[in-house]
């Protein structure tokens, strides 16, 4: 296409921009330079407050740059990217979980340890690289968007430098991180093999042309390979294993950014890899996406069983979500599409209540993320405990919450899809699911605090000698109380699970344009 | 149009806001002043509903019917759940009546109970019933009225229990709430039947598809109609689900004024007058619902001939009269028995304020059978308990005397064997005049009691000990009990205020449909009933005059009769029951109902349920079931932790594994 474009006009020429188009992922990525530069300054106001405003700055423009650019259909980049609804309705997902996420990591030891510019940087980095992956509609941008996203994300969990297991946990990341890049990146090669195209409509048109093609072995193994590699992203069952551990030991806003926006990002790619350029190929890879799907399913709920780290048990949690997204892809239909982007967003917004409650608890007693540390705060901290209420019971899939609608909406479209199995798998998952949910809930407002509520809490070492041997690990760092912002973090996603629950209509009306996007049946 | 729309959404809004407001801040309000606010919310919702009136008057004729949507819950699925709200002629005469006497009796309240310790929760619960009931009779889907009727039962079964360390209160409680979520079953099934055919939830929309999907007497809409009967028959205490009703006397006054009087109770009359397009199509059903509101009038009338608890002869007068509105509704007399509504809440909440001045003069006593003479200790209480009695008694001019007269009449005008409703009606008239006067000369009329001879010395008399009057069990006045202090109207304004005005509209509120001469009922709610075959009938002359000299006649000859037992030759009474000891034990044990439901449905369960339990859960269920899948769920958890070593290798290699049999599986395939 390029050199069409290039022999045409005589010379060598770049393709068009469309800067408007490309103008969230620029301020995205003008965001991340400045604040890395920034960084540099001495004044540690600036370090401190500057850098993170100006972060949230920068993903507040991109918010409003997508939010005017709703309805544009168009390609960017000459076909490399794809602005269309669901890329927007994703980039502003991704942005208002690094607006949370920076709320979250204000005082947080991480940004502190890794030096504020470099911290948000890297997270600005990572954000671009979701809206580049969700956007591609080339393989090689998806490649590309997906390392975007993933190299800055491997350095941010070993971000609290002094805590071995955050340094665990990135090199976790990275080792198997790569090698899941790795089979993704040899399944592009194959499909791109089989097909003779990069491009995903290129791709589709080989495959719808030559009826041969959907049997042909090269492509499968391409495919099995790149579902793979996405699986991995999206932590689904048997894939999913770093998760728990990636999640436990990185800094916990880095883990609420990764549960959100990273799901957001793999399945935004995975609907447009598979509903746009391997259409024609549904009927290879549905049957065994289902069967991941309920393998997902069960072992993310059963493994978040028993459970006493919070993170833990929400890692688990998100497989299991995970899992039920996942139904939504398998059916390929746009009532799918639509389904799985709900219940995206709204997984966002109840994961995001419930982590910053972690955030805030951490801060606050000396028991890290076990779930005693949110023990009877139902009677002193009503701020805390409803959000983190709300937030359970969304994700267990409770009536008048976004939880239910999400889930409602899913089982929907797998029994209208032809897979009331995978329908009777969400459903059981559901009900095991409660099991652990309604035990967070009961220690909020059943459980008496064991720690006397006013006394400053101490920084103790935690159980596995895991605090920072850090000797400037100042009480400002552990011992916080003034964190108004995570408690406002809370509340907002808290009140917004609850008002999307009631009153679902204005998201429905976003998600059908997603689904007319991508021109699904 | 918007107007209308937003005075209807305010109306709803105020008491919920109300609600709130108490439950936060009422402990932080001074003195009586969530009592206050909590009535102030009611009169702001009575103006709105004035106001909704006003709006819908300067609606065309033809556009009296107007919905409102807040918003699209969800339509997927073949569901429209919308969040809507009807409009019309039936739901503003109906939010006009609940928010104007709730308003009423929330003022009451803030005298009746203001020693009471539990005085913020009261409010709270009494805004949020008022609430319940406003969304359930504005309700513009089946959804909305769902909820709005399970909300009410929610809102009766708090306040019965309002004493919640009365032993008795909390099993009336759940007396009530079992039979009324009976109902909501039967509501929520009936629905369904009707929803399976026409396909919409929406009011006026299953009406009009009602009119093409079904045809006359169609099985499944006959069966739906049934089971909506059911529903109404729970809420509206008509036999057999009635024996909640006695029972709700627990609770406090006001709430037997306002939710086992006034409001909650006409629910069933309120929707089969709804659903009336529904009850022409399937007649057997709407049949049905006649012959019970016909038994009711006449059953609950003998008992409250019979009953010795003041607060139970009125409650059983309740059902005698839902009775007559059930059976008018049902045949075909949709005005009259929404009149009879209206008017029967005028007299029957100042009935009940009138018992609970007497009652807290009693120091919480409620027997009749140690009261007496308080005629000229509580004058004013006595003068509106008179009026309440002849409204209710059907005495010329006062308002029932109308209301039921016009049931009657079009009873009789239908022929056939609504005869027999006909003659069934007079009879219980009789009887109502009966049990009304008996009920007041034994109150007021002969040698003081005690009390009464204290009160006209000034001193309002209190017990030493505190008990309970349906047990005798000695209890203190803490929170969860009645307060220690009981007001009477004589002495208390906000109480003289509220009974006051009901008293006016018993005498008068009568005057708005009188047959021949005024029909201000009739034409206003003729919009909502326009295409009743039913409602536009035209009543011979010779009819009305018989109807209103009969009815004349029936009523005052039962207070009459009344007067000859109880004033003229009290040992006729004593002679009486001697005589017919075999009916007086049948009337005073309220015909064995209660007997009857236990050996038919209570003792049965209980055995089939011990038995269950003894075999089928321990084993199958607890062992198997249970046992079985927490099992294997936690040999599936365990598994799912074992392979989490931690280390990458395994890791590693469970993807490249995963991997392999993904691509094995796809290449095998192709």
């Amino acid at each position: 296409m390029i050199a069409a474009a290039a022999a045409a006009a005589g010379k060598a020429a770049g393709p068009e921009i469309d800067w408007a188009g490309l103008s969230p992922l620029i301020a995205v990525l003008g965001g991340a330079l400045v604040v890395l530069l920034l960084g540099l300054v001495v004044s540690r106001t600036v370090r401190e407050n500057v850098v993170p405003l100006l972060s949230i700055a920068s993903l507040a423009i991109a918010i409003g740059l997508s939010v005017g650019q709703w309805g544009r259909r168009e390609d960017l980049i000459a076909g490399a990217l794809r602005l269309d609804e669901l890329t927007l309705v994703l980039t502003v997902i991704f942005c208002v979980a690094g607006i949370a996420t920076v709320l979250l990591s204000w005082r947080h030891v991480a940004p502190r340890e890794a030096a504020h510019g470099e911290y948000h940087a890297l997270l600005l980095t990572s954000i671009a690289g979701m809206i580049v992956l969700v956007a591609a509609q080339n393989l090689v941008t998806v490649f590309l968007g997906l390392e975007l996203l993933s190299i800055p994300l491997y350095v941010l969990c070993a971000t609290e430098m002094r805590r071995a297991s955050s340094l665990e946990s990135g090199l976790k990341y990275l080792v198997v991180g790569s090698l899941g890049s790795a089979i993704l990146l040899y399944g592009l090669a194959f499909i791109y093999g089989a097909t003779g195209s990069t491009d995903f409509a290129g791709i589709a048109t080989a495959l719808g042309g030559d009826g041969d093609l959907v049997t042909d072995p090269l492509l499968l193994t391409g495919l099995a390979l790149a579902i793979v590699g996405l699986a991995f992203k999206a932590s689904v069952a048997p894939f999913h294993q770093w998760t728990p551990d990636v999640y436990e030991g990185a800094p916990t806003p880095v883990t609420a950014f990764m549960a959100v926006a990273t799901k957001a990002a793999a399945f935004g790619i995975t609907l447009r890899l598979l509903d746009v350029a391997l259409i024609e190929a549904a009927i290879d890879w549905a049957p065994p996406l289902a069967a991941l799907a309920a393998v997902t399913i069960v072992v993310g709920n059963v493994g978040a069983l028993g459970q006493s780290s919070l993170k833990r048990l929400l890692a688990y949690s998100s497989v299991a979500q995970a899992g039920y997204m996942l139904a939504g892809v398998v059916v390929a239909s746009r009532l799918g599409l639509q389904a799985t982007v709900f219940y995206l967003a709204v997984y966002v917004v109840m994961n995001l209540a419930a982590f910053a409650v972690i955030v805030a608890r951490e801060r606050e007693t000396p028991l890290g993320d076990d779930i005693a540390s949110l023990n009877g705060i139902g009677a002193t901290r009503p701020l805390l405990a409803w959000p983190m209420t709300i937030a359970m019971l969304a994700l267990a899939g409770f009536p008048a919450t976004a939880g239910f609608i999400g889930k409602f909406y899913l089982i929907e479209s797998s029994v209208n899809g032809g897979y009331t199995w995978l329908a009777v798998f969400i459903v059981v998952g559901s009900m095991i699911s409660l099991a652990y949910y309604l035990k967070v809930i009961a220690a909020i407002w059943m459980t008496p605090s064991e720690t006397e509520e006013g006394v400053a809490p101490v920084p103790a070492p935690l159980p596995g000698g895991d605090q920072p041997v850090l000797a400037g690990g100042s009480d400002e760092a552990t011992g916080l109380r003034a964190q108004g912002e995570v408690i406002a973090v809370a509340v907002v996603f808290g009140a917004l699970t609850l008002i999307l629950g009631v009153v679902p209509s204005p998201l429905f009306d976003v998600v059908r344009g997603a689904g007319a996007a991508l021109g699904l049946l | 149009m918007t107007s209308l729309k937003l005075f209807a959404w305010l109306t709803l809004l105020f008491p919920l806001a109300g609600c709130v407001t108490i439950a936060l801040l009422g402990r932080r309000l001074p003195g009586r002043g969530a009592g206050y606010v909590g009535t102030g919310a009611l009169v702001l919702s009575f103006a709105a509903a004035v106001a909704t009136l006003l709006a819908l008057l300067d609606q065309g004729h033809d556009h009296q019917q107007v919905v409102a949507v807040a918003y699209d819950y969800a339509s997927s699925a073949g569901v429209d759940a919308e969040l809507s709200l009807l409009i019309d002629p039936l739901s503003v005469f109906m939010i006009l009546v609940v928010s104007g006497v709730s308003m009423l009796i929330h003022a009451y309240s803030i005298s009746y109970m203001g020693s009471d310790r539990g005085y913020v929760r009261f409010f709270a619960y009494l805004n949020f019933f008022v609430f319940s009931m406003l969304l359930l009779v504005l309700a513009g889907n089946f959804l909305v009225l769902i909820i709005g009727w399970a909300f009410v039962g929610a809102a009766s079964y708090l306040l019965i229990s309002y004493w919640y360390r009365r032993t008795t209160a909390t099993g009336a409680g759940i007396k009530a709430f079992v039979i009324n979520v009976l109902g909501d079953v039967a509501l929520v099934l009936g629905t369904f039947f009707i929803f399976a055919h026409v396909g919409t939830l929406d009011l006026l929309a299953t009406f009009e598809q009602a009119r093409e999907e079904f045809a006359p007497g169609d099985a499944d809409l006959t069966a739906g109609v049934i089971l909506l009967v059911v529903g109404a028959a729970a809420k509206s205490a008509q036999i057999p689900l009635h024996t909640w009703l006695a029972d709700a006397m627990e609770g406090p006054t006001p709430v037997s004024a306002l939710i086992h009087a006034a409001t909650m109770v006409t629910a069933g009359v309120y929707l089969i007058a709804r659903m009336h397009p529904l009850f022409e199509l399937a007649p057997t059903a709407a049949d049905v619902a006649a012959i019970i509101g016909v038994l009711t009038l006449l059953v609950a009338g003998t008992i409250a001939i019979a009953v010795t608890d003041l607060k139970r002869v009125i409650a059983y007068s309740t059902m005698s009269q839902i009775g007559y509105m059930i059976m008018g509704v049902s045949a075909g007399a949709y005005a009259a028995g929404l009149f009879h509504l209206m008017t029967h809440a005028f007299f029957k909440a100042l009935l009940f304020m009138a018992a609970g001045s007497v009652i807290a003069a009693m120091a919480g006593q409620q027997n009749l059978d140690r009261m007496g003479g308080f005629r000229r200790a509580m004058p004013f209480t006595f003068g509106c308990m008179v009026i309440g009695g002849l409204a209710l008694a059907a005495v010329p001019p006062f308002s029932g005397f109308f209301s039921k007269d016009e049931i009657l009449l079009l009873m009789g005008d239908r022929g056939g064997w609504y005869w027999i409703l006909y003659v069934a009606g007079y009879v219980g008239a009789f009887i109502t005049g009966i049990y009304t006067f008996r009920m007041i000369f034994r109150a007021f009329c002969g040698e003081p009691v005690p009390e009464a001879r204290a009160l006209e010395e000034g001193h309002l008399h209190h017990a030493e000990v505190h008990t309970n009057p349906a047990s005798g069990e000695v209890e203190d006045t803490d929170v969860g009990f009645p307060g220690p202090e009981h007001h009477i109207a004589e002495r208390e304004p906000a109480m003289k205020l509220a009974m006051g005005v009901l008293a006016l509209l018993a005498i008068v509120g009568g005057l708005v449909q009188i047959p021949k001469l005024t029909h201000v009922i009739d034409s206003f709610l003729e919009p909502t009933f326009e295409e009743s075959a039913l409602y536009h009938r035209e009543l011979s002359d010779g009819l009305i005059g018989f109807g209103l000299v009969l009815g004349a006649v029936v009523g005052i000859a039962g207070v009459a009769v009344a007067y000859l037992i109880w004033v003229k030759n009290p040992d006729i009474a004593t002679r009486m029951r001697a005589g017919l000891a075999p009916l007086h034990r049948l009337f005073v044990n309220k015909w064995y109902f209660d007997e009857l439901i236990d050996a038919l449905v209570t003792r049965p369960a209980l055995w089939f349920g011990a038995w269950a339990q003894q075999t089928f859960e321990r084993v199958f269920v607890n062992g198997l079931l249970v046992g079985g899948t927490t099992g294997v769920v936690r040999a599936g958890s365990s598994a799912v932790r074992a392979a989490q070593t931690g280390f990458l290798r395994y890791y590693a290699l469970l993807i490249v594994v995963g991997m392999v049999a993904l691509s094995l599986y796809f290449l095998l395939n192709a």
